[in-house]
């Protein structure tokens, strides 16, 4: 459903069409909503409504990129605790049907709920593809029966 | 020096000569600031500005003339299928006109149900009032208009069950909703008498998030998601049109599955 | 090429009474009255038949425009959630700046299709078009005449004739229209028709059919008008009726 009050937004849509080129690719409002610059990773999932989720609920869940598309990046894997302490979901990320693709550890707080999916909201494919691939040492397994909690967004148009 | 919100890719002449009121009450408004992409005055509007006034207006009528075909395949009696419980989705999928980080939650303690139009007891209610009514759960599939569909459930009075306790008229055409999130949102009575129709208060048996419409949101199983408004703070019994958001933009109102 | 059809008795452009069994009765859509009255009166005064008489070059091309309409403003209700993750389709081929132009033209156009797809049907079956221009089909026939498509062997002198590709064509058309209107029912009332839905697998898997047929129909279209531009004569045959089928010959 597409936004139509609040004059800060209008600004902000303008603005954002007014700049095309390759961000023409997503959408003018994208339900993402990528956190403000100079605030935390936390600090922007705390404004998404964090929801209670179990973590078994989160397993091999679609990971969305919040574009009208619905390109698939990747799949839930994992949901680990990172050294400090950091619950991140490991997502087989990238390749193409089936081939190619590599873990990453993406910080849940740049993650959102959407559905029965998930959505990348902090970081575009380019940033990911140059996260480091994911190796379990130092990292701890989060169990299944957690619940843990995870921000929101509307869907992209 | 180029104001940096003018967008490179202005509306022919032709198409802002043709809305020439439309976009006169916008910027009444303030809301225009250095020109408007197609894009931008098509979402503000909320309609299609390509399309000249007489298709839209025949495609409207047409519209209409489909919500009296759908009113003519409603059967009351009719209930939709319902799903286990382990086929729940929790937490339920977010939507609204605005994004996430605008949800204003509502005060419980101070929150109050307006009763307005043709009903006879038009006390308001508290939610401790509200949810000592005898309750009913429904799981049932959320089917929006984009497509997406989940099973959720949701439990609270049904509304035939509470128009009938406040002595609403129920013989009067339409039931109006007002939210807290500026939704106007209106259905006709013989929906809103379904046996599945609902004022939830739980959903998978927990009390309804912020998100998701606390404290109180309409619940049908026989209308499109945005049909069910949240944050429910008043309902009105009327004999007049009340319209709707989503209708003023183009969207069918019976808009009944 | 002669026909393959044997004569088939009543409809020979007479008017011919021996036969009252082949003669309409009431009790079907008014269109097809006025059509079949058309049809007789022109046989009459010529004595001949038409390929594509007048009912059917109306109903082809009102066909064609509602079609046009059906996919790509349902185009536009697709890219409102899309099926397949990550295909959507660009704005300037959609009709409806957004999803909400979009559904009034689809729910606009369905009557026109619906409407004139109806007396197509009843036209086809009643004055036996359908059973003389589209049965039998042969497999042996099917496998040669897509040989001869490839090699480019086109000419189609006879164009009274349908080869087996073309009656093949033609009906997995007609069946997956039936089937859009069937799974577009199932979408648009998936609790008032909740049965027809189970048949159908469930909600999404309608949406996923409504899909499918759509992208059977598009495969048609693309196939259809390519061939017809390659033998303009066709195309020239749907607007002013084509050779005259012989005296022996049914509608």
């Amino acid at each position: 459903m597409r936004v139509a009050v609040g004059s800060r937004w209008i600004i902000v849509g303008v603005v954002l069409l007014a700049c095309g080129g390759p961000a023409q690719a997503q959408s003018m409002l994208p339900g993402g909503m990528p956190p403000p610059p100079g605030m935390s990773l936390p600090q922007s999932a705390a404004m998404r409504f964090p929801q209670p989720v179990q973590v078994s609920a989160l397993l091999h869940r679609d990971v969305l990129q919040p574009v009208p598309s619905q390109r698939v990046l990747g799949t839930v894997k994992s949901i680990v605790r990172n050294g400090s302490g950091t619950v991140e979901a490991v997502v087989e990320y990238g390749g193409f049907l089936g081939f190619g693709a590599r873990p990453i550890a993406v910080p849940i707080d740049a993650m959102v709920l959407l559905g029965q999916d998930m959505e990348i909201v902090a970081y575009s494919p380019k940033q990911l593809n140059h996260f480091p691939t994911f190796s379990a040492v130092g990292t701890m397994p989060v169990p299944s029966d957690t619940i843990i909690r995870v921000g929101l967004a509307k869907p992209s148009h | 020096m180029r104001s940096p919100f003018r967008p490179d890719d202005l509306p022919e002449k032709a198409v802002l000569d043709d809305h020439r009121p439309l976009i006169r009450g916008l910027e009444r408004r303030g809301l225009l600031r250095g020109g408007l992409s197609l894009g931008a005055l098509a979402i503000l509007t909320g309609c299609d500005v390509r399309q000249p006034e007489a298709v839209q207006s025949a495609l409207l009528s047409i519209s209409r003339f489909n919500d009296g075909v759908q009113a003519w395949l409603f059967d009351p009696n009719k209930l939709a299928p319902t799903y286990p419980a382990s086929r729940v989705l929790k937490p339920p999928k977010f939507n609204a006109y605005y994004n996430i980080n605008q949800v204003r939650p509502v005060n419980g303690a101070t929150w109050r149900l307006e009763l307005a139009g043709l009903i006879a007891d038009r006390r308001p209610w508290t939610v401790e009032e509200i949810d000592a009514l005898p309750q009913t759960t429904e799981i049932i599939k959320h089917i929006c208009v984009e497509g997406w569909s989940y099973i959720g459930e949701w439990s609270g009075v049904r509304l035939s069950t509470f128009l009938r306790r406040v002595g609403a008229d129920t013989r009067a055409k339409y039931v109006a909703f007002h939210t807290a999130d500026d939704y106007p949102s209106s259905i006709d009575m013989a929906s809103a008498l379904h046996p599945q129709t609902i004022l939830a208060v739980r959903y998978a048996g927990q009390t309804i998030a912020d998100p998701f419409g606390y404290p109180l949101r309409l619940r049908m199983s026989v209308k499109l998601g945005y049909k069910n408004p949240k944050w429910i703070t008043a309902i009105e019994v009327t004999n007049t049109y009340p319209g709707g958001y989503w209708e003023s933009r183009g969207f069918s109102w019976f808009a009944g599955i | 090429m002669t026909s393959a059809v044997s004569p088939v008795p009543g409809h020979d452009g007479h008017g011919d009474d021996s036969h009252p069994g082949r003669r309409p009765t009431g009790g079907y859509v008014a269109c097809v009255r006025g059509a079949m009255s058309m049809a007789m009166h022109s046989a009459d005064a010529r004595h001949t038949r038409r390929l594509h008489p007048m009912p059917i070059r109306i109903m082809h091309w009102i066909n064609a425009f509602a079609m046009i309409v059906m996919i790509t403003s349902g185009w536009g209700i697709y890219d409102d959630d899309v099926i397949i993750r990550g295909f959507f389709f660009p704005e300037w081929a959609r009709l409806g700046g957004w999803a909400a132009p979009s559904l009034l033209y689809h729910f606009a156009g369905m009557w026109l299709l619906a409407v004139n797809g109806l007396c197509y049907l009843i036209y086809g079956a009643v004055t036996g078009r359908f059973r003389d221009r589209l049965l039998p089909i042969r497999v042996s026939e099917l496998v040669e005449t897509v040989r001869d498509t490839l090699h480019l062997r086109i000419s189609h002198e006879d164009l009274t004739t349908y080869n087996a590709v073309q009656k093949a064509l033609y009906i997995v058309v007609i069946v997956a229209g039936v089937s859009q209107v069937v799974t577009g029912l199932a979408i648009w009332k998936p609790v008032q028709f909740s049965g027809l839905v189970s048949l159908l697998g469930g909600f999404q898997t309608a949406r996923v059919l409504h899909f499918a047929g759509m992208a059977v129909i598009v495969g048609f279209l693309l196939v259809h008008v390519l061939l017809s531009l390659l033998v303009p004569r066709t195309l020239w045959a749907m607007l002013t009726g084509g050779p005259r089928l012989d005296r022996s010959r049914t509608p």
